[in-house]
């Protein structure tokens, strides 16, 4: 996409109004040069007889019987002058920061919107930290750019432009002299900020390195503490903090001595215009009031130059942002060109020799598999980390697609069927699920909002996390996350299952969403869900062999393959994979009759 | 991500002994402070100096006509140009010096607190503080402590100056101009806390958003499977139209304070222009003159805006400034006494000569535990481990399980009662000498980043790679470390190799390992870690317990079989103890547990 396009791509729809700022913004700086006019005007004109540098129509208007009546005259003039060019600098500054919000506003909608409609792959593999600094710190690169930088650029170009048309309305010669040194110092600031940036990069590299070394070991305190190693966490800490530190120090001479010399620089204009000022003023081709005029108008010009040759080189900056957020934009999102076909779901689930396989992995995570299961049977599928477990009912969902085979949901290819409609049918309760910043009841409500507080209340006995939640102190109304209460990893588990209750779903997934809660409770909830959702498909991904013996059939996943399915009794007589996790997980311990039995199994 | 709001800043009082103590920490610099002073001085100086080159352009040389002194104009123009020169660089480079000098030493001392400040501190303090402390406070700080205060002084005298030049030249012409100054003032200020106010806002709707699309990414995942794409979307459209909102009202009020000091300004120069005229006309002054006032007046208003900014500025800075003071002067809870620490030296200053070796026994006398919230967690808790004793503890969360190694390790110290490491009371001895002699296995292993073998090697900072090896290859990790790209020096954290929790847990265990430490404490981690890398780490535990003291908060049969005694807590108290035969034979709690739990993974 060319530069241009990238910018209009967003700024486009507000167009006319940041004409209208343009306009005003341009209206403005004319304005601008009219002060030195006046005092121009005061000098030649009124106190000594000459001509006025001011518009004919005005400088005409200015015209008094005595001389204290002409200055009052101006004065009052150049009053009302400023005031209108003060309350049009008003007026640009809210067009312009309005016709920029919205631009921002947009920008900001579309990105929000844009990720969370990205596939599950971009998600899992993106490093959040990136994605946030995109999203806030390169949206406000831009929106410095458009409503601060770009504006100044603008407001800087017109003023110089009117600068130089005044002082070219007065003597030609004169301007010429005066913008002598204009283009080395428009050309050293900016080869100057080009250079510097990566000096800057170097600071914020020190900077981020020294903040990495406090946050470890603020969150690392136990160790460091357990370690002894306080002397050592200092020394490290004081080598990043010195680098951080001299690494500014030289970005800091740099800096010093480009000011200083750019200062000198501009002082050398001065004396080039002062001097010729008033050569020719004595020589008579200019008078006093316009040497005077001509000191203040090469002021408007040469200050501003220093922080043109800055925008320009921040520029880049803007354009590199631009292009971090179009990388994320730029992603089709999942849900283009999707399914609308939304049947009736019963919750009969067919792998047709099913496989996965990651497009940059070289060997799939799946293979071949087959099975058909019933509604209303419950399934529990076992195998180690890493046996693809998961993979296979991130499938179900279509988190992921198959890359060979079919998966049907009654008969229906589920890629013939529209996502979401397909996720409001095949619920899934994730091993880490992740609660918002809500309120516990609007949590709980997120996927029904109209739900009443008995329903929920219903939903979170079911999920035994009732109690849980009414020992809090504001009970349901307590607050979750970063500013509420922090949940424990079981407590949260059984949150997301009461919310999953709220609508009956046909087939429905724990994906070892039991795992943070003991075995007893697990149990219990098991239990009541059977009860009350009778005729739902229910897949178990589950470590335990206590929550697998429970299934009407066990899939048992090897290096992704089904290695064996069946009932608990006649996988434990297969002595196969099956027997070995159980032998594992009860220690070699034979626990024999009496323990099953105690374990309420 | 760290906390996304900032506290809400409180309008409060000037407090003296909060900045005296800020002040102090500055003396280091204070030549530094003394140059940039005078340059600030001298550049006010120069400043009102300017005008009058040019006026003596105007007077003399062209009012007189007289070209034979224009050399000297120009050459007076030179000299200026390099003493401002000059100048701009010092005043630039010292008052950037006292920024990062003044911030350094503020991290350092806050960091050497922070590495002093004992557990209770870390569990009150939410990480995001302690960071935003070391970071945007001492940057704010360092900031208006340099330029604030250079600004200060600089535009201070500028205008003082100024206000004596115009006095001294022409008194009646000072005094209509100078007849705004209230007003302008009074503007400043009531405009300053408005765009304060605005831009606060803008930060909390800011950090709200930035909230939103954090949540938005981390729970990607159950937003989809829970299609709630178009609520979140609605919902945050909502929070983005208030920023836009806010923003906007923001822009507004600045938008209208920059105008109308620049008006009062246009007002200053119009009674200029006017009375000036007049006096020009009267010849009562030159025309020069009625220049350098109009530049006056300009001048005189630049340092208003910039006055007004540092005021408010130093205003924010203060809740900065409490809070970083409140940082720097924090009284750790636990201590070593003067006699200790005169004994065995500080964490900073080990004395090794004088510290005992450690066998490892150690007992809980008459323990209580109180937590500062008023919890107790403990009551008159006993208990004694030989040198060489493996330990589990089991029991329920909350059972005090955590506390008892939290104890153990000294990160608290007991309310009442007394903890002996081979029959001496641990507060005989430096925190330091204890934890030299402690490993310990966390249950999330925190690493640092850096390479594999800089985190063994935190355990023991002077170990020679044959250590490092022999460590890795004692936990099972070697083999894996090795098929690594870059083996050893593979780096654990971003950038580098992918590291799965078992992997990382395994190098947390050689880091605790190659210190050889005389009292092992492993919190075993629930979950997360698949049955055969459990074994492996099964197998790594039994190698290491043999020859030393261990306590184990154990989730996993295994360990708790081979425990040399088990101990079962509940509330606070000792429920059970005993082998694991020997309370699975007492049929009570312990059989209970064991039989509802058989199972790898946590309670």
């Amino acid at each position: 996409m060319s530069r241009f396009k990238q910018f209009t791509k967003w700024m486009g729809p507000h167009l006319p109004l940041y004409l209208i700022a343009v306009a005003v913004l341009f209206g403005m700086q004319y304005f601008r040069t009219l002060p030195a006019l006046f005092i121009q005007h005061i000098v030649d004109f009124v106190l000594m007889d000459g001509a006025s540098a001011l518009p004919g129509a005005i400088a005409r208007a200015l015209e008094a019987q005595t001389v204290r009546r002409e200055l009052l005259l101006v004065a009052l003039v150049a009053l009302a002058f400023a005031f209108i060019r003060l309350s049009l600098v008003f007026v640009q500054r809210v067009l312009f920061s309005i016709s920029t919000e919205r631009t921002v506003h947009g920008m900001r909608n579309k990105l929000y919107d844009h990720l969370q409609n990205l596939d599950y792959d971009y998600h899992s593999s993106i490093e959040t930290g990136d994605v946030i600094q995109r999203v806030t710190t390169d949206v406000d690169t831009f929106r410095r750019f458009i409503g601060e930088q770009f504006v100044d650029v603008l407001r800087l170009l017109f003023m110089m432009g009117f600068a130089i048309f005044q002082m070219a309305r007065m003597h030609p010669t004169m301007t010429w002299i005066s913008l002598a040194t204009t283009p080395i110092l428009l050309f050293t600031a900016t080869i100057y900020f080009t250079r510097v940036q990566h000096i800057f990069r170097g600071v914020e590299e020190a900077e981020g390195k020294m903040t990495t070394t406090v946050q470890e070991n603020v969150t690392g305190t136990r160790v460091v503490k357990a370690f002894a190693n306080e002397p050592y966490e200092l020394r490290k800490f004081t080598r990043t903090s010195q680098d951080f530190r001299d690494k500014s120090m030289h970005l800091t001479k740099v800096m010093a001595f480009f000011w200083s010399s750019t200062d000198m620089l501009i002082f050398a204009q001065y004396a080039l215009t002062a001097s010729f000022g008033i050569y020719f003023t004595v020589s008579g081709t200019m008078m006093s009031g316009q040497f005077i005029a001509f000191l203040s108008l090469l002021g408007l010009i040469v200050w501003p130059l220093r922080q043109l040759g800055r925008i320009v080189a921040d520029f880049s900056r803007t354009t590199v942002a631009l292009d971090r957020i179009e990388d994320i934009v730029g992603i089709p999102d999942e849900h283009e060109g999707d399914s609308l076909h939304t049947p009736p779901i019963e919750g009969r689930v067919t792998f047709e020799s099913v496989t996965f396989q990651f497009k940059d992995d070289n060997k799939p995570l799946l293979k071949n598999l087959s099975f058909e299961v019933d509604p209303g049977e419950t399934v529990a599928v076992i195998g180690r980390t890493g046996s693809g477990k998961s993979t296979m009912m991130n499938l179900m969902v279509r988190l992921l697609d198959v890359s060979e085979g079919r998966i049907l949901l009654d008969g229906t290819d589920i890629r013939g069927i529209n996502k979401k409609w397909l996720r409001r049918h095949v619920g899934i309760v994730l091993q880490e699920p992740f609660l918002f910043s809500k309120s516990m009841s609007d949590n709980l409500r997120i996927i029904k909002r109209d739900a009443p507080h008995e329903s929920i209340v219903d939903a979170a006995s079911v999920a035994r996390v009732h109690e849980d939640i009414e020992n809090f102190e504001e009970g349901y109304e307590t607050l979750i996350g970063e500013r509420g209460v922090t949940l424990s990893g079981g407590q949260r588990q059984r949150v997301a299952i009461a919310r999953m209750l709220l609508n009956r779903k046909p087939v429905l997934i724990f994906d070892d969403s039991l795992s943070a809660v003991d075995t007893e409770t697990d149990l219990q909830i098991r239990r009541a869900l059977a009860k009350r959702w009778r005729g739902t498909t229910v897949f178990l991904i589950t470590h335990r062999i206590t929550t697998a013996m429970e299934a009407d059939r066990i899939i048992v996943l090897e290096a992704g393959e089904i290695q064996a399915m069946g009932t608990h009794d006649s996988l434990l007589n297969e002595d196969g994979l099956y027997a070995e996790l159980y032998r594992m997980q009860t220690g070699g311990v034979d626990i024999g009759e009496g323990g099953t039995d105690n374990a309420g199994i | 991500m760290q906390a996304f709001e900032e506290e809400t800043y409180v309008k409060k009082r000037f407090d003296r002994r909060t900045w005296k103590r800020i002040f102090s920490f500055m003396r280091p610099l204070r030549r530094y402070v003394v140059i940039v002073i005078l340059c600030g001085v001298l550049l006010a100086g120069s400043d009102i100096a300017y005008p009058l080159i040019n006026r003596y352009g105007i007077d003399r040389i062209i009012a007189a006509e007289d070209l034979s002194l224009l050399p000297w104009f120009v050459g007076v123009y030179i000299l200026f140009m390099l003493v401002m020169g000059t100048l701009v660089f010092t005043f630039i480079y010292f008052a950037e010096k006292i920024q990062n000098h003044l911030a350094f030493i503020m991290r350092e001392k806050a960091f050497r607190k922070l590495q002093e400040l004992p557990f209770s501190y870390y569990d009150r303090t939410p990480a995001g503080w302690i960071m935003a402390r070391m970071t945007s406070d001492t940057r704010l700080l360092s900031d208006i402590l340099s330029w604030g205060l250079i600004d200060l002084t600089w535009g201070g005298l500028m205008m003082i100056g100024l206000a004596l030049a115009m006095l001294i030249i022409n008194w009646q012409l000072a005094l209509i101009t100078l007849s705004v100054m209230p007003l302008l003032v009074y503007l400043s200020f009531f405009f300053r806390k408005k765009i304060l106010r605005a831009h606060r806002d803008i930060r909390k709707q800011n950090s709200k958003i930035t909230g939103a699309y954090n949540e938005g990414l981390g729970g990607a995942k159950t937003t989809k499977t829970l299609v709630l794409e178009e609520t979140n979307y609605q919902e945050f459209e909502q929070l983005s139209a208030r920023m836009r909102r806010h923003s906007i009202r923001a822009a507004m009020i600045a938008g209208l304070y920059f105008p109308t000091i620049l008006f009062i300004a246009a007002v200053a120069t119009s009674l200029v222009y006017y009375f000036g005229g007049v006096l020009v006309f009267e010849t009562v002054i030159q025309v020069g003159l009625l220049y350098v006032f109009v530049s006056y007046v300009a001048q005189f208003f630049e340092p208003v805006i910039q006055l007004a900014n540092v005021l408010s500025h130093f205003q924010q800075a203060q809740a900065s400034a409490e809070r970083v003071v409140g940082l720097i002067d924090a009284v750790p809870e636990i201590q070593d006494s003067p006699e200790i620490l005169a004994r065995y030296g500080s964490a900073f200053e080990p004395k090794r000569e004088n510290w005992e070796p450690l066998r490892g026994a150690v007992t809980f006398e008459d323990v209580t535990f109180r937590y500062s919230g008023g919890q107790t967690v403990l009551e008159h808790f006993n208990f004694h481990a030989d040198a060489g004793e493996t330990i589990a503890l089991v029991g329920q969360t909350g059972a005090g399980k955590s506390t008892i190694v939290n104890l153990l390790c000294r990160f608290y110290e007991p309310t009442r009662g007394r903890i002996l490491l081979d029959g001496t009371d641990y507060r005989n001895r430096s925190a330091a000498w204890l934890h030299a002699n402690l490993g310990y296995v966390l249950q999330s292993p925190h690493l640092f980043s850096g390479t594999i073998r800089e985190n063994i090697a935190y355990g023991k900072l002077d170990a020679t790679d044959e250590e490092i090896i022999q460590a890795a290859t004692l936990v099972g990790a070697h083999a894996f470390i090795r098929d690594l790209q870059d083996g050893y020096d593979t780096e654990v954290q971003e950038g580098g190799a992918r590291l799965s929790v078992g992997q990382k847990q395994l190098i947390s265990f050689a880091r605790a390992l190659i210190r050889d430490p005389a009292i092992l404490i492993l919190d075993e981690a629930t979950s997360s870690v698949d049955t055969t890398a459990e074994q492996l780490i099964q197998g790594a535990i039994e190698a290491v317990m043999a020859k030393r003291t261990a306590f184990v908060i154990a989730h996993r049969l295994s360990t708790i079989v081979r425990a040399d005694r088990i101990v079962l807590l509940e509330d606070g108290k000792i429920k059970e103890t005993g082998t694991h035969e020997g309370l699975l034979a007492r049929g009570g709690d312990y059989h209970q547990l064991f039989t509802n739990q058989f199972r790898p993974s946590g309670y």
